[in-house]
Protein backbone atom coordinates (compact mmCIF):
# COMPACT_ATOMS: atom_id res chain seq x y z
CA UNK A 1 0.00 0.00 0.00
CA UNK A 2 2.80 2.44 0.94
CA UNK A 3 5.10 1.04 -1.99
CA UNK A 4 1.42 2.09 -4.54
CA UNK A 5 2.11 5.83 -2.92
CA UNK A 6 5.39 6.10 -3.48
CA UNK A 7 4.73 4.67 -6.80
CA UNK A 8 1.66 6.94 -7.49
CA UNK A 9 4.06 10.06 -5.89
CA UNK A 10 6.76 9.35 -8.25
CA UNK A 11 4.80 8.66 -11.25
CA UNK A 12 2.38 12.29 -11.15
CA UNK A 13 5.72 14.32 -10.33
CA UNK A 14 7.73 13.19 -13.11
CA UNK A 15 4.87 13.77 -15.64
CA UNK A 16 4.25 17.13 -13.97
CA UNK A 17 6.87 19.26 -12.71
CA UNK A 18 3.96 21.21 -11.73
CA UNK A 19 3.43 18.58 -8.67
CA UNK A 20 5.49 19.11 -5.25
CA UNK A 21 6.05 17.20 -2.35
CA UNK A 22 6.08 19.00 1.18
CA UNK A 23 6.64 16.62 3.75
CA UNK A 24 6.93 17.75 7.68
CA UNK A 25 9.97 16.24 8.31
CA UNK A 26 7.89 12.93 7.68
CA UNK A 27 8.42 9.73 5.88
CA UNK A 28 11.93 8.76 6.35
CA UNK A 29 12.39 5.62 3.93
CA UNK A 30 9.08 6.59 2.37
CA UNK A 31 10.19 9.00 -0.09
CA UNK A 32 13.45 7.63 -1.26
CA UNK A 33 12.56 6.94 -4.58
CA UNK A 34 11.07 10.32 -4.90
CA UNK A 35 13.91 12.15 -3.78
CA UNK A 36 16.26 10.21 -6.10
CA UNK A 37 13.60 10.67 -9.16
CA UNK A 38 12.31 13.94 -8.31
CA UNK A 39 15.23 16.04 -5.85
CA UNK A 40 14.15 19.47 -7.39
CA UNK A 41 10.04 18.59 -6.57
CA UNK A 42 11.05 17.58 -2.67
CA UNK A 43 10.61 20.20 -0.06
CA UNK A 44 11.06 19.22 3.81
CA UNK A 45 8.96 22.09 4.93
CA UNK A 46 10.66 21.31 8.88
CA UNK A 47 8.60 20.56 12.21
CA UNK A 48 6.40 22.65 11.17
CA UNK A 49 2.56 22.04 9.72
CA UNK A 50 1.14 25.08 10.31
CA UNK A 51 3.16 26.91 7.67
CA UNK A 52 4.04 24.19 5.52
CA UNK A 53 -0.04 24.14 4.31
CA UNK A 54 -0.03 28.08 3.98
CA UNK A 55 2.70 27.43 1.83
CA UNK A 56 1.33 24.83 -0.04
CA UNK A 57 -1.48 27.15 -0.56
CA UNK A 58 0.84 29.75 -1.92
CA UNK A 59 2.90 27.45 -3.99
CA UNK A 60 -0.66 26.17 -5.52
CA UNK A 61 -1.95 29.90 -6.17
CA UNK A 62 1.24 30.37 -8.49
CA UNK A 63 0.28 27.32 -10.62
CA UNK A 64 2.01 24.19 -8.37
CA UNK A 65 0.16 21.23 -7.15
CA UNK A 66 1.73 20.49 -3.94
CA UNK A 67 1.10 17.07 -2.10
CA UNK A 68 1.41 17.84 1.80
CA UNK A 69 2.49 15.03 3.77
CA UNK A 70 2.42 14.42 7.00
CA UNK A 71 0.80 12.10 10.14
CA UNK A 72 -2.78 11.64 10.56
CA UNK A 73 -2.30 13.22 13.57
CA UNK A 74 -1.04 16.72 12.75
CA UNK A 75 -2.08 16.35 8.82
CA UNK A 76 -5.02 17.36 8.68
CA UNK A 77 -6.29 17.02 12.49
CA UNK A 78 -3.32 20.27 13.35
CA UNK A 79 -4.02 22.23 10.55
CA UNK A 80 -7.34 22.11 10.37
CA UNK A 81 -7.52 25.89 10.17
CA UNK A 82 -5.04 26.56 7.69
CA UNK A 83 -6.80 23.55 5.39
CA UNK A 84 -10.28 25.32 5.90
CA UNK A 85 -9.19 28.75 5.18
CA UNK A 86 -5.98 28.84 2.93
CA UNK A 87 -6.54 25.68 0.79
CA UNK A 88 -10.45 24.89 0.93
CA UNK A 89 -11.89 28.54 1.07
CA UNK A 90 -10.38 28.81 -2.62
CA UNK A 91 -10.61 25.31 -3.92
CA UNK A 92 -7.15 25.15 -4.86
CA UNK A 93 -5.22 21.98 -5.88
CA UNK A 94 -3.57 20.52 -2.56
CA UNK A 95 -3.59 16.88 -1.74
CA UNK A 96 -3.32 15.93 2.02
CA UNK A 97 -2.20 12.81 2.92
CA UNK A 98 -2.57 11.78 6.21
CA UNK A 99 -0.61 8.82 7.38
CA UNK A 100 -0.70 6.22 10.20
CA UNK A 101 -4.19 7.34 11.12
CA UNK A 102 -6.39 5.51 13.47
CA UNK A 103 -3.95 2.81 15.64
CA UNK A 104 -0.80 2.37 13.63
CA UNK A 105 1.52 4.01 16.31
CA UNK A 106 -0.34 1.88 19.10
CA UNK A 107 3.06 2.29 21.11
CA UNK A 108 3.32 6.00 21.21
CA UNK A 109 -0.22 7.15 22.83
CA UNK A 110 -2.69 9.28 21.47
CA UNK A 111 -0.52 12.49 20.44
CA UNK A 112 0.43 10.25 17.30
CA UNK A 113 -2.92 8.24 16.93
CA UNK A 114 -5.52 10.04 14.76
CA UNK A 115 -9.17 8.66 15.26
CA UNK A 116 -10.77 12.18 14.49
CA UNK A 117 -9.58 13.75 11.38
CA UNK A 118 -12.44 12.72 9.01
CA UNK A 119 -14.31 13.87 11.23
CA UNK A 120 -12.65 17.21 11.57
CA UNK A 121 -11.88 17.29 7.91
CA UNK A 122 -15.87 16.37 6.12
CA UNK A 123 -17.55 19.21 7.88
CA UNK A 124 -15.04 21.73 5.03
CA UNK A 125 -16.78 23.00 2.29
CA UNK A 126 -15.19 21.83 -1.09
CA UNK A 127 -12.66 19.43 0.60
CA UNK A 128 -12.83 15.66 -0.44
CA UNK A 129 -11.85 13.18 2.04
CA UNK A 130 -10.05 9.15 0.14
CA UNK A 131 -9.75 6.66 2.95
CA UNK A 132 -8.29 3.55 0.66
CA UNK A 133 -8.44 -0.09 1.61
CA UNK A 134 -5.46 -1.31 -0.06
CA UNK A 135 -2.37 -0.67 -3.11
CA UNK A 136 -5.32 -0.79 -5.63
CA UNK A 137 -7.59 1.87 -4.24
CA UNK A 138 -4.50 3.82 -2.75
CA UNK A 139 -3.41 4.44 -6.82
CA UNK A 140 -6.70 4.99 -8.08
CA UNK A 141 -7.10 7.40 -5.19
CA UNK A 142 -4.16 8.93 -5.62
CA UNK A 143 -4.77 9.92 -9.29
CA UNK A 144 -8.42 10.78 -8.84
CA UNK A 145 -6.98 13.51 -6.36
CA UNK A 146 -4.59 14.66 -8.50
CA UNK A 147 -7.06 15.15 -11.44
CA UNK A 148 -9.62 16.57 -9.17
CA UNK A 149 -7.58 19.85 -9.20
CA UNK A 150 -9.11 20.51 -5.75
CA UNK A 151 -8.31 20.33 -2.35
CA UNK A 152 -8.55 16.63 -1.23
CA UNK A 153 -7.65 14.90 2.18
CA UNK A 154 -6.23 11.06 1.31
CA UNK A 155 -6.10 8.87 4.69
CA UNK A 156 -3.89 5.71 4.88
CA UNK A 157 -4.18 3.89 7.96
CA UNK A 158 -2.91 0.45 8.37
CA UNK A 159 -1.39 -0.37 4.89
CA UNK A 160 0.05 -3.95 5.74
CA UNK A 161 -3.49 -6.38 5.24
CA UNK A 162 -2.75 -6.73 2.43
CA UNK A 163 -5.06 -6.36 -0.99
CA UNK A 164 -9.15 -6.10 -0.50
CA UNK A 165 -9.34 -6.52 -4.27
CA UNK A 166 -8.26 -9.37 -6.57
CA UNK A 167 -7.36 -6.43 -9.35
CA UNK A 168 -7.81 -2.61 -9.97
CA UNK A 169 -11.20 -2.24 -9.42
CA UNK A 170 -13.22 0.48 -11.51
CA UNK A 171 -13.52 3.28 -9.35
CA UNK A 172 -15.94 6.09 -10.11
CA UNK A 173 -15.63 8.82 -7.22
CA UNK A 174 -18.22 9.06 -4.81
CA UNK A 175 -19.28 5.26 -5.58
CA UNK A 176 -18.49 2.36 -3.21
CA UNK A 177 -16.55 -0.98 -4.05
CA UNK A 178 -18.38 -4.06 -4.05
CA UNK A 179 -15.39 -6.56 -2.64
CA UNK A 180 -17.79 -9.58 -1.47
CA UNK A 181 -20.96 -10.22 -3.27
CA UNK A 182 -24.11 -11.15 -1.13
CA UNK A 183 -27.16 -11.95 -1.19
CA UNK A 184 -30.37 -9.29 -0.95
CA UNK A 185 -31.94 -8.65 2.09
CA UNK A 186 -28.83 -10.16 4.27
CA UNK A 187 -26.40 -7.92 6.56
CA UNK A 188 -24.39 -5.32 4.47
CA UNK A 189 -20.96 -4.59 5.35
CA UNK A 190 -19.52 -0.96 4.90
CA UNK A 191 -16.01 -0.41 5.70
CA UNK A 192 -13.15 1.50 5.13
CA UNK A 193 -9.42 1.80 5.11
CA UNK A 194 -8.07 -1.36 7.33
CA UNK A 195 -11.33 -2.39 8.65
CA UNK A 196 -12.70 -3.55 5.18
CA UNK A 197 -10.48 -7.03 5.61
CA UNK A 198 -12.10 -7.18 8.82
CA UNK A 199 -15.30 -6.90 7.44
CA UNK A 200 -14.52 -9.45 5.11
CA UNK A 201 -13.11 -11.85 7.50
CA UNK A 202 -15.94 -11.44 9.65
CA UNK A 203 -18.34 -11.91 6.78
CA UNK A 204 -16.39 -14.72 5.64
CA UNK A 205 -16.59 -16.55 8.63
CA UNK A 206 -19.76 -15.71 9.65
CA UNK A 207 -22.36 -14.51 7.19
CA UNK A 208 -21.25 -15.83 4.36
CA UNK A 209 -24.43 -14.05 2.64
CA UNK A 210 -23.56 -10.76 3.80
CA UNK A 211 -22.29 -8.53 0.75
CA UNK A 212 -19.53 -6.25 1.88
CA UNK A 213 -18.75 -2.85 0.35
CA UNK A 214 -15.16 -0.92 0.70
CA UNK A 215 -16.05 3.18 0.91
CA UNK A 216 -12.77 4.58 -0.70
CA UNK A 217 -14.70 8.19 -0.73
CA UNK A 218 -16.07 9.50 2.74
CA UNK A 219 -16.98 12.43 0.69
CA UNK A 220 -17.93 13.23 -1.60
CA UNK A 221 -20.22 9.87 -1.15
CA UNK A 222 -22.60 8.88 -3.92
CA UNK A 223 -25.94 9.01 -1.69
CA UNK A 224 -28.31 7.02 -4.35
CA UNK A 225 -25.72 4.66 -4.18
CA UNK A 226 -25.07 4.25 -0.98
CA UNK A 227 -29.46 4.68 -0.17
CA UNK A 228 -30.07 1.77 -2.78
CA UNK A 229 -27.53 -0.70 -0.60
CA UNK A 230 -28.97 0.13 2.09
CA UNK A 231 -32.24 -0.78 0.78
CA UNK A 232 -31.56 -4.23 -0.07
CA UNK A 233 -29.84 -4.76 3.47
CA UNK A 234 -31.62 -6.57 6.54
CA UNK A 235 -29.35 -4.32 8.58
CA UNK A 236 -26.53 -2.34 7.74
CA UNK A 237 -23.06 -2.62 9.78
CA UNK A 238 -20.12 0.24 9.00
CA UNK A 239 -16.24 -0.22 10.41
CA UNK A 240 -13.92 1.84 10.53
CA UNK A 241 -10.79 2.73 12.56
CA UNK A 242 -12.40 6.26 13.16
CA UNK A 243 -14.50 7.78 16.12
CA UNK A 244 -17.87 6.34 15.70
CA UNK A 245 -18.80 10.15 15.61
CA UNK A 246 -18.29 12.31 12.61
CA UNK A 247 -16.87 9.81 10.26
CA UNK A 248 -18.21 6.91 7.59
CA UNK A 249 -20.60 5.49 10.10
CA UNK A 250 -22.10 8.94 10.31
CA UNK A 251 -22.30 9.53 6.54
CA UNK A 252 -23.81 6.21 5.93
CA UNK A 253 -26.27 6.92 8.59
CA UNK A 254 -26.91 10.27 7.75
CA UNK A 255 -27.80 8.92 4.27
CA UNK A 256 -30.34 5.90 5.15
CA UNK A 257 -32.06 8.06 7.52
CA UNK A 258 -33.13 10.65 4.99
CA UNK A 259 -33.21 8.26 1.79
CA UNK A 260 -33.61 4.58 3.08
CA UNK A 261 -33.94 4.12 6.76
CA UNK A 262 -32.37 0.89 7.80
CA UNK A 263 -30.78 0.00 11.21
CA UNK A 264 -27.16 0.38 11.18
CA UNK A 265 -24.44 -0.49 13.41
CA UNK A 266 -21.91 1.78 13.78
CA UNK A 267 -18.42 -0.28 14.46
CA UNK A 268 -16.02 2.26 15.24
CA UNK A 269 -13.34 4.13 18.12
CA UNK A 270 -16.25 5.08 20.93
CA UNK A 271 -16.09 8.62 22.46
CA UNK A 272 -12.27 7.76 24.31
CA UNK A 273 -8.73 7.95 24.29
CA UNK A 274 -7.06 5.30 24.22
CA UNK A 275 -5.51 4.58 27.94
CA UNK A 276 -2.89 2.02 27.51
CA UNK A 277 -0.07 0.75 24.47
CA UNK A 278 0.82 -2.06 23.17
CA UNK A 279 1.04 -3.61 19.93
CA UNK A 280 -1.90 -2.70 16.98
CA UNK A 281 -4.17 -5.56 17.90
CA UNK A 282 -3.95 -5.40 21.66
CA UNK A 283 -4.95 -1.70 21.12
CA UNK A 284 -8.22 -3.01 19.06
CA UNK A 285 -8.65 -5.57 22.06
CA UNK A 286 -8.92 -1.87 24.59
CA UNK A 287 -10.90 -0.40 21.74
CA UNK A 288 -13.60 -3.15 21.59
CA UNK A 289 -12.32 -3.47 17.97
CA UNK A 290 -10.71 -7.33 17.65
CA UNK A 291 -12.71 -9.59 16.10
CA UNK A 292 -14.15 -11.30 18.92
CA UNK A 293 -15.84 -7.80 20.21
CA UNK A 294 -16.89 -7.43 16.87
CA UNK A 295 -18.56 -10.01 16.29
CA UNK A 296 -20.38 -9.96 19.72
CA UNK A 297 -21.41 -6.67 19.31
CA UNK A 298 -23.07 -7.52 15.93
CA UNK A 299 -24.71 -10.91 17.50
CA UNK A 300 -26.05 -8.43 20.54
CA UNK A 301 -27.27 -6.12 17.45
CA UNK A 302 -29.23 -8.77 15.64
CA UNK A 303 -31.21 -10.11 18.39
CA UNK A 304 -31.58 -6.59 19.92
CA UNK A 305 -34.61 -6.44 17.93
CA UNK B 1 -17.80 55.75 -12.44
CA UNK B 2 -14.69 53.88 -12.14
CA UNK B 3 -11.46 56.34 -10.67
CA UNK B 4 -8.17 56.05 -12.43
CA UNK B 5 -6.46 58.86 -10.37
CA UNK B 6 -3.76 56.68 -9.35
CA UNK B 7 -1.91 59.11 -7.06
CA UNK B 8 -2.59 57.26 -4.09
CA UNK B 9 -3.10 60.62 -2.24
CA UNK B 10 -2.88 59.51 1.64
CA UNK B 11 -5.56 62.16 2.40
CA UNK B 12 -7.50 60.87 -0.82
CA UNK B 13 -7.67 57.36 0.40
CA UNK B 14 -8.11 57.77 4.21
CA UNK B 15 -10.87 59.94 3.34
CA UNK B 16 -12.25 56.59 1.30
CA UNK B 17 -11.53 54.81 4.43
CA UNK B 18 -13.93 56.88 6.71
CA UNK B 19 -16.75 56.89 3.58
CA UNK B 20 -16.60 53.48 3.42
CA UNK B 21 -16.52 53.02 7.61
CA UNK B 22 -18.87 55.76 7.71
CA UNK B 23 -21.51 53.93 4.95
CA UNK B 24 -20.86 50.11 6.59
CA UNK B 25 -20.90 50.97 10.02
CA UNK B 26 -17.70 49.38 10.25
CA UNK B 27 -15.18 48.77 12.91
CA UNK B 28 -11.35 48.31 12.29
CA UNK B 29 -10.56 52.16 11.18
CA UNK B 30 -7.47 52.37 13.35
CA UNK B 31 -5.77 48.71 12.04
CA UNK B 32 -6.59 50.70 8.64
CA UNK B 33 -5.06 54.02 9.47
CA UNK B 34 -1.30 52.81 10.38
CA UNK B 35 -0.99 51.33 6.88
CA UNK B 36 -2.24 53.92 4.63
CA UNK B 37 0.83 55.35 4.04
CA UNK B 38 2.84 51.65 3.50
CA UNK B 39 0.56 51.19 0.82
CA UNK B 40 -0.07 54.27 -0.98
CA UNK B 41 4.19 54.09 -1.72
CA UNK B 42 4.09 49.79 -2.36
CA UNK B 43 0.76 50.32 -5.00
CA UNK B 44 2.16 53.38 -6.36
CA UNK B 45 6.26 52.40 -7.23
CA UNK B 46 6.80 48.97 -6.62
CA UNK B 47 4.12 46.83 -7.12
CA UNK B 48 3.71 45.43 -10.61
CA UNK B 49 0.48 44.43 -12.03
CA UNK B 50 1.07 43.53 -15.97
CA UNK B 51 -1.72 45.72 -17.76
CA UNK B 52 -3.11 46.53 -14.59
CA UNK B 53 -4.76 43.02 -14.24
CA UNK B 54 -5.18 41.98 -10.20
CA UNK B 55 -4.89 38.48 -11.84
CA UNK B 56 -2.00 38.56 -13.78
CA UNK B 57 0.20 35.70 -14.14
CA UNK B 58 3.56 37.72 -13.88
CA UNK B 59 2.33 39.77 -11.21
CA UNK B 60 4.20 40.87 -7.65
CA UNK B 61 2.03 39.16 -4.48
CA UNK B 62 1.09 41.76 -1.91
CA UNK B 63 -0.76 39.82 0.21
CA UNK B 64 -2.46 41.96 3.39
CA UNK B 65 -1.87 39.09 6.54
CA UNK B 66 -3.62 41.66 8.86
CA UNK B 67 -6.86 41.36 7.21
CA UNK B 68 -8.24 43.94 9.72
CA UNK B 69 -6.52 46.71 7.70
CA UNK B 70 -8.31 45.73 4.57
CA UNK B 71 -10.10 49.43 3.97
CA UNK B 72 -7.03 50.71 3.28
CA UNK B 73 -6.63 47.95 0.36
CA UNK B 74 -10.18 48.41 -0.48
CA UNK B 75 -9.28 52.56 -0.83
CA UNK B 76 -5.77 51.96 -3.22
CA UNK B 77 -7.93 49.06 -5.33
CA UNK B 78 -10.24 52.04 -6.60
CA UNK B 79 -7.94 53.79 -7.40
CA UNK B 80 -6.37 51.20 -9.61
CA UNK B 81 -9.84 51.04 -11.13
CA UNK B 82 -10.59 47.18 -9.47
CA UNK B 83 -13.14 48.23 -7.69
CA UNK B 84 -16.06 50.49 -8.81
CA UNK B 85 -17.51 53.36 -6.48
CA UNK B 86 -20.60 51.51 -5.46
CA UNK B 87 -18.79 49.00 -4.00
CA UNK B 88 -17.60 51.91 -1.39
CA UNK B 89 -21.35 53.38 -0.87
CA UNK B 90 -22.81 49.74 -0.36
CA UNK B 91 -20.31 48.38 1.83
CA UNK B 92 -21.62 45.87 4.06
CA UNK B 93 -25.23 45.84 2.43
CA UNK B 94 -26.70 42.50 2.43
CA UNK B 95 -25.08 40.56 -0.83
CA UNK B 96 -22.34 42.56 -1.28
CA UNK B 97 -19.02 41.25 -1.58
CA UNK B 98 -16.58 43.32 0.35
CA UNK B 99 -16.25 42.08 3.59
CA UNK B 100 -14.53 43.54 6.81
CA UNK B 101 -11.83 40.95 6.61
CA UNK B 102 -9.55 40.75 3.72
CA UNK B 103 -11.30 37.96 1.27
CA UNK B 104 -9.34 36.21 -1.09
CA UNK B 105 -12.20 35.92 -3.85
CA UNK B 106 -11.84 39.48 -4.05
CA UNK B 107 -9.83 39.92 -7.35
CA UNK B 108 -6.38 41.97 -6.15
CA UNK B 109 -6.36 40.05 -1.85
CA UNK B 110 -4.17 37.41 -2.32
CA UNK B 111 -5.57 35.41 0.53
CA UNK B 112 -8.56 35.30 3.40
CA UNK B 113 -7.19 36.80 6.25
CA UNK B 114 -8.13 38.05 9.84
CA UNK B 115 -7.82 34.94 11.69
CA UNK B 116 -4.23 35.53 11.72
CA UNK B 117 -0.81 34.61 11.19
CA UNK B 118 -1.69 32.74 7.84
CA UNK B 119 -0.88 35.27 5.19
CA UNK B 120 2.78 35.26 5.99
CA UNK B 121 3.15 31.28 4.91
CA UNK B 122 1.03 31.82 2.18
CA UNK B 123 3.13 34.55 1.23
CA UNK B 124 6.52 32.23 1.64
CA UNK B 125 4.66 29.83 -0.59
CA UNK B 126 3.99 32.10 -3.07
CA UNK B 127 7.87 33.49 -2.77
CA UNK B 128 9.38 29.89 -3.47
CA UNK B 129 7.23 29.16 -5.89
CA UNK B 130 8.47 32.49 -8.03
CA UNK B 131 12.22 31.29 -6.92
CA UNK B 132 11.29 27.71 -8.47
CA UNK B 133 9.86 29.16 -11.57
CA UNK B 134 12.97 31.66 -11.72
CA UNK B 135 10.70 34.23 -12.44
CA UNK B 136 11.46 38.21 -10.91
CA UNK B 137 8.39 38.48 -8.86
CA UNK B 138 8.31 39.67 -5.38
CA UNK B 139 6.30 39.19 -2.86
CA UNK B 140 5.50 41.01 0.41
CA UNK B 141 3.47 40.25 3.33
CA UNK B 142 1.99 42.80 5.81
CA UNK B 143 2.08 42.07 9.17
CA UNK B 144 0.58 43.44 12.55
CA UNK B 145 2.61 43.33 15.39
CA UNK B 146 0.46 41.90 17.19
CA UNK B 147 0.07 39.13 14.60
CA UNK B 148 3.86 38.65 15.51
CA UNK B 149 2.52 36.41 18.36
CA UNK B 150 1.17 33.78 16.14
CA UNK B 151 3.33 30.84 16.29
CA UNK B 152 3.25 30.22 11.83
CA UNK B 153 5.22 33.42 11.10
CA UNK B 154 8.34 32.59 13.43
CA UNK B 155 7.87 28.71 11.28
CA UNK B 156 7.33 30.51 7.84
CA UNK B 157 10.69 33.03 8.64
CA UNK B 158 12.96 30.29 9.50
CA UNK B 159 11.98 28.50 5.96
CA UNK B 160 12.31 31.73 4.04
CA UNK B 161 15.50 32.55 5.64
CA UNK B 162 16.72 28.63 5.14
CA UNK B 163 15.43 29.02 1.66
CA UNK B 164 17.50 32.08 1.03
CA UNK B 165 14.28 33.85 -0.57
CA UNK B 166 15.60 36.71 -1.21
CA UNK B 167 12.45 37.86 -3.04
CA UNK B 168 10.26 38.18 -0.68
CA UNK B 169 9.43 41.01 2.03
CA UNK B 170 7.62 41.29 5.26
CA UNK B 171 6.63 44.41 6.36
CA UNK B 172 5.93 45.15 9.79
CA UNK B 173 2.77 47.36 10.84
CA UNK B 174 4.31 48.24 14.21
CA UNK B 175 1.68 50.49 15.67
CA UNK B 176 2.02 49.07 19.21
CA UNK B 177 -1.56 48.01 19.44
CA UNK B 178 -3.38 44.71 19.38
CA UNK B 179 -6.86 43.89 20.10
CA UNK B 180 -6.34 44.73 23.95
CA UNK B 181 -4.27 47.11 24.88
CA UNK B 182 -0.73 47.47 23.79
CA UNK B 183 1.48 45.24 22.48
CA UNK B 184 3.96 45.96 25.42
CA UNK B 185 1.43 44.93 27.82
CA UNK B 186 -0.20 41.84 26.38
CA UNK B 187 2.95 39.99 24.80
CA UNK B 188 6.53 42.19 24.42
CA UNK B 189 7.64 41.90 21.89
CA UNK B 190 10.76 43.74 22.14
CA UNK B 191 12.95 44.77 18.97
CA UNK B 192 11.22 43.02 16.07
CA UNK B 193 13.98 44.20 13.74
CA UNK B 194 16.60 42.24 16.49
CA UNK B 195 13.96 39.74 15.99
CA UNK B 196 13.77 39.25 12.29
CA UNK B 197 17.15 39.92 12.16
CA UNK B 198 18.41 36.55 14.41
CA UNK B 199 16.17 34.33 11.91
CA UNK B 200 18.48 35.23 9.08
CA UNK B 201 16.32 38.34 7.74
CA UNK B 202 17.88 41.92 6.26
CA UNK B 203 15.89 44.16 8.21
CA UNK B 204 15.24 48.30 8.12
CA UNK B 205 13.21 50.46 10.50
CA UNK B 206 11.50 53.37 9.02
CA UNK B 207 8.63 55.78 9.94
CA UNK B 208 5.90 54.33 8.75
CA UNK B 209 4.27 57.51 8.04
CA UNK B 210 6.84 58.94 5.82
CA UNK B 211 6.79 58.20 2.52
CA UNK B 212 10.04 59.19 0.94
CA UNK B 213 11.45 56.80 4.05
CA UNK B 214 9.26 53.65 3.04
CA UNK B 215 10.27 54.11 -0.52
CA UNK B 216 13.67 54.09 0.00
CA UNK B 217 13.89 51.03 2.55
CA UNK B 218 12.01 48.95 -0.25
CA UNK B 219 14.64 50.17 -2.92
CA UNK B 220 17.26 49.96 -0.44
CA UNK B 221 16.18 46.22 0.10
CA UNK B 222 15.44 45.34 -3.29
CA UNK B 223 18.78 46.33 -4.47
CA UNK B 224 21.20 44.30 -2.26
CA UNK B 225 22.22 41.28 -2.90
CA UNK B 226 22.05 39.83 -0.09
CA UNK B 227 20.24 36.05 -0.77
CA UNK B 228 18.20 37.21 2.51
CA UNK B 229 14.30 37.37 3.10
CA UNK B 230 13.96 40.95 3.93
CA UNK B 231 12.20 42.87 6.42
CA UNK B 232 11.10 46.12 7.18
CA UNK B 233 9.63 47.09 10.32
CA UNK B 234 7.53 50.24 9.98
CA UNK B 235 6.93 52.08 13.08
CA UNK B 236 3.32 53.81 12.63
CA UNK B 237 0.47 55.09 14.70
CA UNK B 238 -2.62 53.24 15.02
CA UNK B 239 -5.48 55.63 13.51
CA UNK B 240 -2.99 58.01 12.17
CA UNK B 241 -5.00 61.24 10.44
CA UNK B 242 -7.51 61.40 13.00
CA UNK B 243 -6.08 63.16 15.93
CA UNK B 244 -9.06 61.27 18.36
CA UNK B 245 -8.45 58.37 17.02
CA UNK B 246 -4.78 58.40 17.30
CA UNK B 247 -2.80 56.10 19.97
CA UNK B 248 -7.06 55.04 21.47
CA UNK B 249 -7.28 52.10 20.74
CA UNK B 250 -10.54 52.09 20.79
CA UNK B 251 -10.83 52.83 17.18
CA UNK B 252 -10.26 49.10 16.67
CA UNK B 253 -13.83 48.96 17.21
CA UNK B 254 -15.82 51.81 17.42
CA UNK B 255 -18.38 53.03 14.68
CA UNK B 256 -18.66 56.31 13.16
CA UNK B 257 -21.29 58.25 14.14
CA UNK B 258 -22.70 61.40 12.08
CA UNK B 259 -20.21 63.62 14.11
CA UNK B 260 -17.37 61.92 14.67
CA UNK B 261 -17.22 61.28 10.73
CA UNK B 262 -18.04 64.75 10.37
CA UNK B 263 -14.92 65.60 12.61
CA UNK B 264 -12.44 63.28 11.05
CA UNK B 265 -13.45 64.38 7.87
CA UNK B 266 -12.03 67.46 8.87
CA UNK B 267 -9.02 66.31 10.34
CA UNK B 268 -8.17 64.16 7.19
CA UNK B 269 -8.79 67.22 5.11
CA UNK B 270 -6.65 69.08 6.96
CA UNK B 271 -3.90 66.80 8.01
CA UNK B 272 -0.16 67.70 6.31
CA UNK B 273 2.20 65.04 5.75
Amino acid sequence: MRAAFSEALVRLAKADSNVLLLTGDHGYALFDDFRRECPAQYINAGIAEQNMVGMAAGLARAGFRPFVYGLSAFIPVRVVEQIKLDVAHDKLPVVFIGDGAGFVYSHLGTSHQSTEDIACTRAIPDLSVYSPADRFEVTACMNMAYQAKAPVYLRMGKSDRGDVHVAAPQVKIGRLLEVTPGKAGDITFIASGAFVRTAMNIAAGSYPDAAVWSAPFIKPINSKHVASICEKSRVVVVLEEHSVLGGLGSAIAEIASEFAPVRILRVGVRDRFSHRCGTYEYLLQEHGLDRPAIEQRIRDFLTAN
Amino acid sequence: MISQTKTFDTKALRKTVLDMAYAGSTVHIGCAFSIIELLAVLYRNHLRYPENDPHAAGRDYFVLSKGHGVMAQYACMRELGWLKDEAFSHYFADGSDLKGLSDSRVPGLETTSGSLGHGFSVGVGLAMGAKLRGTDQKTYALVGDGELNEGPIWEGALFAAHHDLKNFMVIVDENGYQAMGRTADVIKLGSIQAKFESFGFDALTVDGHDETAIDSAITQHWKSNSQAPKALIARTVKGKGVPFMEHNNIWHYTRLDHETYAQALSAVAGSVQ
